[in-house]
């Protein structure tokens, strides 16, 4: 290792492959290359980089169309919005065969025990997006049969604001995520390179929460009792994370 | 009930109406024999009132021999804090006659429970699920009595007028659910290794 070190091959920063060719070394960005100038020799790129390519470009999304959000949703991997352009077309109604949740529409509470089992029920690695305001925050059904936001029982990677949200809203959402997939290291652990595996910023298990700034004022109380008047009030603070 | 909201109409239901009254409706040879009270609804609908044992009777007479073939909605209103308190309502249709009519049935707090339509009407079946979800009525001989819109046991009637007007999230028993399912998991991972 100490020779390949000394070669360039490994860099401690990089933590991954270096391109080489045969002529020596050659400073390369991420992306993959041909190294050699026949074309036909081999290419070099990050392993991580690679995974993350194929990952990426095919999200195979799982619609969970709960209200007015699913017919938005329809009409984005329809022909007109035709989100097989962004490799994401192959909706399957199993969640077996997902790795994008996409929570279209309001969750209510009854509804919650089966959207967490579907999130459950799909293999590592997903990812999720909240799909209009009524997913994101409970929107305008400030309701006890509603959940306020589906991040209070799983973990979300990108919001969508909108009442629904255009399809375009959401092929942009889907294109923040594969911005946020291209930041993740999944070979890490393989590599011992000590990165994070997963980009967790701005997901709901991490630490950080888009209201954790008025999480002490606001959130500890309960949002239909904000005076406690009635005794609703959790003692703790309302927390996303579930144990 | 405000004294407005209903009317009883001159002369009863059935038997010689006086001059400029109303004739007798048309369900009215199909219901005789039966004890019930007949208004006009502040909305001019016809509207039967009947006690609480003679209500089953009532509509089956009224499906069978009036023609109404469909019950459109079966509801409740709290009138509290006026006893009796709720008046369980039935909507019914006849297709046939293009003639709606309602069904009162007045029920009493702390003994709210009526008998079940849905072996008359099968569409009623959800209709009264949905009932007892916001009201807390019960049914008797009903099918399948369960919560229709809330999580299953949760406390609360939600259009009683006692439920608070900021709600009660039923949350607790998602967060129970998710306890008691995830204790599970554990202790298959305990048994496996």
């Amino acid at each position: 290792m100490g020779s390949l070190e000394q070669n360039g091959l490994r860099t401690k920063s990089d933590g991954g492959l270096r391109p080489v060719s045969a002529g020596g070394l050659r400073p390369v960005s991420d992306g993959p290359m041909a190294a050699d100038a026949s074309g036909s020799g081999f290419f070099a790129t990050r392993a991580d980089w690679l995974v993350n390519w194929g990952r990426k470009n095919s999200l195979w999304p799982m619609p969970l169309g709960l209200s007015c959000c699913g017919i938005e949703l329809m009409a984005m991997i329809g022909p007109k919005f035709d989100l097989a352009r962004f490799g994401a077309e192959a909706a399957r109604f199993t969640p077996r065969q997902c790795d994008l949740l996409i929570v279209a529409g309001t969750l209510t509470w009854k509804m919650a025990t089966a959207a967490r089992t579907i999130y459950d029920q799909m293999p590592d690695p997903k990812w999720v997006i909240a799909m209009g305001v009524c997913s994101s925050s409970g929107g305008m059904y400030d309701s006890y049969a509603v959940v306020q936001g589906i991040d209070s029982i799983m973990p979300v990677d990108v919001y969508v604001p909108g009442c629904p949200p255009r399809p375009d809203a959401v092929i942009d959402a889907i294109l923040k995520l594969q911005k946020k997939i291209e930041r993740e290291a999944p070979l890490a652990k393989l590599l011992g390179s000590g990165v994070p595996e997963r980009d967790e910023t701005g997901t709901g298990k991490l630490v950080f929460q888009p209201n954790h700034g008025i999480a002490k004022g606001v959130l500890d109380k309960h949002p239909h009792d904000p005076k406690g008047k009635l005794g609703l009030s959790d003692p703790q603070p309302r927390k996303t994370e579930i144990k | 009930m405000t004294s407005n909201d209903t009317r009883p109409e001159a002369g009863g239901a059935a038997g010689p109406q006086p001059d400029g009254a109303p004739a007798a409706p048309r369900w009215a040879a199909a219901l005789s024999g039966l004890e019930y009270k007949q208004l006009v609804g502040a909305d001019g609908m016809a509207t039967l009132e009947v006690a609480r044992e003679h209500l089953h009777a009532l509509l089956a007479a009224l499906k069978e021999r009036a023609g109404f073939a469909m019950c459109t909605l079966v509801t409740a209103v709290d009138h509290y804090p006026k006893a009796p308190r709720f008046a369980l309502t039935h909507q019914l249709l006849s297709l046939e006659h293009n003639e709606r009519l309602r069904v009162r049935c007045w029920l009493r707090e702390g003994d709210e429970h009526a008998p079940s339509c849905a072996d008359l009407w099968p569409g009623a079946n959800w209709s009264e699920r949905e009932c007892f979800d916001m009201f807390g009525i019960r049914f008797d001989a009903h099918p399948d009595l369960r919560r229709l819109l809330l999580p299953q046991g949760y406390d609360h009637h939600p259009l009683r007028k006692e439920f608070p007007h900021a709600g009660i999230e039923p949350d607790r028993l998602y967060r129970q659910w998710d306890k008691q399912r995830r204790a599970g998991w554990n202790a298959e991972e305990g048994a496996t290794r």
